[in-house]
């Protein structure tokens, strides 16, 4: 029995070639454009008129099954949920970074992705590279996804029989693009800033404040091995007490101090920094404050979106709230969205 | 509204709004001392630490976040969130400047006691600190590495707490 799919007397999509020469689907170039000319706005700081078009927001089917897991293509929804120049915003960052890692890192194969997909794949790690060279901001992640690529193309290049599947000029384009972007990696250059004061000019306390904010011992590490005053500072108790209290609970705190016989000895402020790490050892870091915006799922329409910017939602309208009171249950109370860290975004695709 | 005027280290004076002058707890604690209030006639407040440039700066700052909810002091700092890549795009935007500015607006804040300009100052420097490697850091703020070759071999042993997992 054939599978017949829910609209399968749709007449299709249309089709038109983007600013590239690539075909994409008219819906996904219209709402592109929109996306970019909502950017000029804010750009230039007029107040969001009414008319504007929706926050960047994708449709997806949930309950994926393999028939309908074609629904959800991976290219559209990160085109809709305007990926690229999230790229470029700092909240979203980290969250696109974690994305393209578990992407090229070999957990979903990136080359059994489409084509379209791979290429889209391939323009945002571009955009991260562009972002990182003139940041000079996350060099490591940068470094970490220019690693993967490489044994990415190592792979391919190893493999003889028909491998990469589909097109030789896709792959080929895909070859150069990787190319620009080890070149953009390799060029990163951090030229010192000659304009005073230096930081090594200010005094102890603002570098205190500056250490405080670290949240990774590994940069605390790379700190203390840079400058003596600063790892003078590191090894302080604060900052270690304040880094545990951050990372774990007073309760995860107790049982490790009692473990280790220093509960409520005076001891206990003296070995902070063993105690963290003993901490970090057994419970792991916390992992939520990774990313600081982390794509939402509105339970009623299904729609990805980004909770900062929100997204057009039936649930909003009266008559929908309504139907859900009759229902017995107020719109109030219930919990509508539902937050999609990297690799649960990834399961909505079938990749 | 009442304005007051503040006079930086190079003779500048500046009207500012007496409640965008109090973000600053240095100008709050000054207004007391002197007994300022909203009847006073034009007092001019010297601010001999800050010059004309980074005050305007400032007061930018404090005009654009005076009506934000103010930090609740404590003792404890312990359950500070320590996130720095939550800086609101204004804030962002402001901050983007060289590195020199933004030393200058973190002694400035610190002096005047600003909470949430200082917060946001050190989350920036913060931010180019992170994920570098140690000479990455020397180079991008001009430190010169003052350790001997054996402090270096020390202070590298002490703090390998990241190769054992």
């Amino acid at each position: 029995m054939p599978f017949i799919s829910r609209d399968w007397r749709n007449s299709g999509d249309k089709w038109e070639k983007d600013e590239f020469g690539n075909w994409e689907r008219t819906k996904v170039i219209e709402c592109e454009s929109k996306s970019n000319e909502d950017h000029e706005q804010s750009s230039s700081s007029s107040p969001p008129s009414s008319s504007s078009s929706p926050p960047p927001h994708c449709q997806i089917v949930l309950r994926c099954t393999r028939e309908i897991a074609g629904f959800n293509g991976l290219d559209v929804a990160v085109k809709r949920l305007d990926f690229k120049s999230s790229v470029r915003n700092q909240r979203r960052f980290q969250y696109i970074c974690a994305l393209l890692k578990l992407l090229v890192s070999g957990e979903v194969v990136m080359t059994s992705l489409s084509g379209n997909a791979q290429r889209i794949l391939l323009q945002m790690i571009e955009e991260v590279a562009m972002h990182v060279s003139t940041s000079k901001q996350h060099i490591n992640t940068l470094r970490g996804l220019v690693d993967q690529l490489r044994q990415l193309v190592e792979q391919e290049s190893q493999k003889c029989w028909g491998k990469p599947l589909g097109s030789v000029n896709l792959w080929n384009t895909h070859l150069q693009t990787i190319e620009r972007i080890q070149n953009i990696a390799s060029q990163i250059e951090i030229e010192p800033d000659t304009s005073v004061p230096q930081l090594t000019e200010l005094p102890e306390e603002c570098i205190r404040k500056i250490i405080l904010q670290m949240s990774d011992h590994k940069d605390l590490e790379s700190a203390a091995n840079a400058w003596s005053l600063m790892n003078y500072i590191i090894q302080e108790q604060r900052i270690w007490r304040e880094l545990s209290k951050f990372h774990f609970t007073q309760q995860q705190i107790d049982s490790i101090l009692e473990k280790m016989s220093l509960l409520d000895t005076p001891e206990r402020h003296r070995n902070w920094q063993t105690i963290y790490h003993t901490l970090r050892k057994k419970y792991g870091l916390r992992d939520d404050f990774q990313y600081t915006e982390v794509l939402a799922l509105c339970r009623f329409c299904h729609c990805l979106f980004w909770p900062m910017t929100g997204h057009p939602c039936i649930a909003e309208t009266k008559e929908y709230q309504e139907k859900l009171e009759k229902a017995g249950t107020s719109y109030e109370s219930i919990e509508k969205t539902q937050l999609v860290p990297p690799h649960q975004f990834l399961k909505y695709f079938s990749l | 509204m009442k304005t007051i005027k503040l006079q930086s280290s190079d003779g500048k004076i500046f009207d500012c709004d007496l409640a965008v002058a109090k973000c600053s707890g240095t100008i709050r604690t000054m207004l007391e001392d002197l007994e300022i209030d909203e009847s006073s006639e034009d007092e001019i407040i010297p601010l001999p630490n800050v010059d004309g440039r980074i005050l305007r700066k400032v007061i930018e700052y404090c005009n654009y976040h005076k009506d934000d909810p103010t930090p609740i002091a404590t003792d404890n700092d312990d359950n500070k969130e320590k996130r720095t890549d939550d800086i609101i795009s204004w804030d962002a935007e402001f901050l983007k400047v060289d590195q020199g500015t933004l030393f200058e607006i973190i002694l400035a804040a610190n002096y005047l006691d600003i909470a949430n300009l200082l917060d946001v100052s050190c989350k920036t420097v913060a931010n180019m600190l992170k994920n570098k490697t140690p000479d990455e850091i020397r180079k991008e703020f001009n430190i010169k590495n003052d350790f001997t070759p054996m402090e270096e071999e020390q202070v590298r042993r002490e703090n390998t707490w990241c190769e054992e997992k």
